[in-house]
């Protein structure tokens, strides 16, 4: 009996549990899984992403005028997997905690997002070429940065040079 | 007297809900809206209901797969209009990771006029409720 009456105690001082939403905003823990971003400045092109995505919701296709590559994430395909996020190199792509998903039904083929990765010209034959990231010439460089800019550089002139001077630095 | 019940019957759609063979995570996110004091999401003015012909608002989840494609259709009809669909979770919408399967023909909307859509694989309870208050926005404005 006193048991009961402690319960009932601890719920009045309690109050309801029973969130306000959508009348008052519901934080969401900070790593729920939500709406994807992608920082084209980061993205390499490497294809992981698209290769990985469990959904199919991510397409990769070269721009019309050749200037850069179309990234597209479609939201309404995508099952916040956080796959791909896991499997980029340089973390481009990654999973916002923002759960508000629900849209009208025009919007359905809109609710994506977009951006564009720019190529550059190869600083030795100007082909374009997506140039390789300040986070990924981390990785591959280390501290020291890429000192003899092959990350500028298109993969066969990479190559050449690398050939002409070898490989080792010491 | 019509005039006056369509003024009351205004503030409390009723919700039904259509399985088109879903694989449940949609279904328990949407059970846990109704179910769970935390959501409760009959606070809108809503109520879930049991049967076809009396529901407003019809949330569907699911790739709406051969077997069960008629059956929906069949239970679609029986819903009294004005009626809003609400395709829950990405199954419906684009039929997800389940796209392309050899029983799937098409997505939802191919079939049935949906109104709002709910992506996630489930979506979170929360995101449910917006697509819920969308849609009692829009069938207020269907009368
Ligand atoms: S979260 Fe999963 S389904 Fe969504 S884009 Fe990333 S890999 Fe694809
Ligand atoms: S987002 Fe990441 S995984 Fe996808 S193409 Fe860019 S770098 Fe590669
Ligand atoms: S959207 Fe995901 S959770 Fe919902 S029914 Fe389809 S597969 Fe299951």
């Amino acid at each position: 009996m006193i048991r009961f009456f402690k319960v009932i105690l601890k719920n009045i001082i309690q109050g309801p549990s029973t969130i306000k939403y959508p009348f008052e905003d519901s934080p969401a823990p900070e790593k729920l899984r939500g709406k994807i971003v992608h920082n084209a400045d980061a993205c390499v092109a490497c294809h992981l992403c698209e290769y990985v995505c469990a959904g199919g919701a991510i397409k990769m296709q070269e721009s019309e005028d050749h200037q850069g590559i179309d990234f597209v994430v479609w939201h309404d395909t995508c099952t916040f997997c956080g796959l791909c996020e896991y499997y980029c190199p340089t973390k481009a792509i990654h999973l916002t905690n923002d759960y508000h998903t629900a849209h009208v039904q025009a919007d359905k083929y809109n609710y994506v997002e977009k951006t564009f990765v720019k190529k550059q010209p190869c600083i030795c034959c100007g082909e374009p070429m997506v140039p390789i990231s300040p986070a990924m010439v981390e990785q591959i460089y280390g501290q020291e940065g890429d000192i003899r800019g092959l990350s500028k550089m298109c993969p066969q002139c990479r190559r050449k040079i690398l050939w002409k001077g070898g490989v080792s630095k010491s | 007297m019509a005039e006056f019940l369509q003024s009351i019957v205004k503030r409390s759609p009723w919700i039904y809900r259509i399985n088109a063979g879903s694989c449940n995570g949609c279904d328990v996110e949407m059970a846990t809206t109704a179910l769970i004091p935390r959501y409760d999401v009959e606070r809108l003015g809503c109520r879930y209901c049991g049967s076809p012909k009396h529901a407003d608002i019809v949330l569907i989840s699911g790739p709406v797969t051969a077997v069960v494609r008629e059956k929906v259709l069949r239970v679609y009809d029986e819903i009294p209009n004005p009626k809003v669909v609400v395709a829950v979770g990405i199954c419906p919408i684009s039929g997800g990771v389940f796209r392309e399967s050899y029983s799937i023909a098409s997505q939802l909307d191919a079939y049935i006029p949906v109104d709002v859509n709910v992506p996630g694989c489930p979506p979170r309870p929360q995101a449910i409720i917006d697509g819920i208050a969308m849609a009692i926005e829009i069938w207020r404005k269907k009368f």
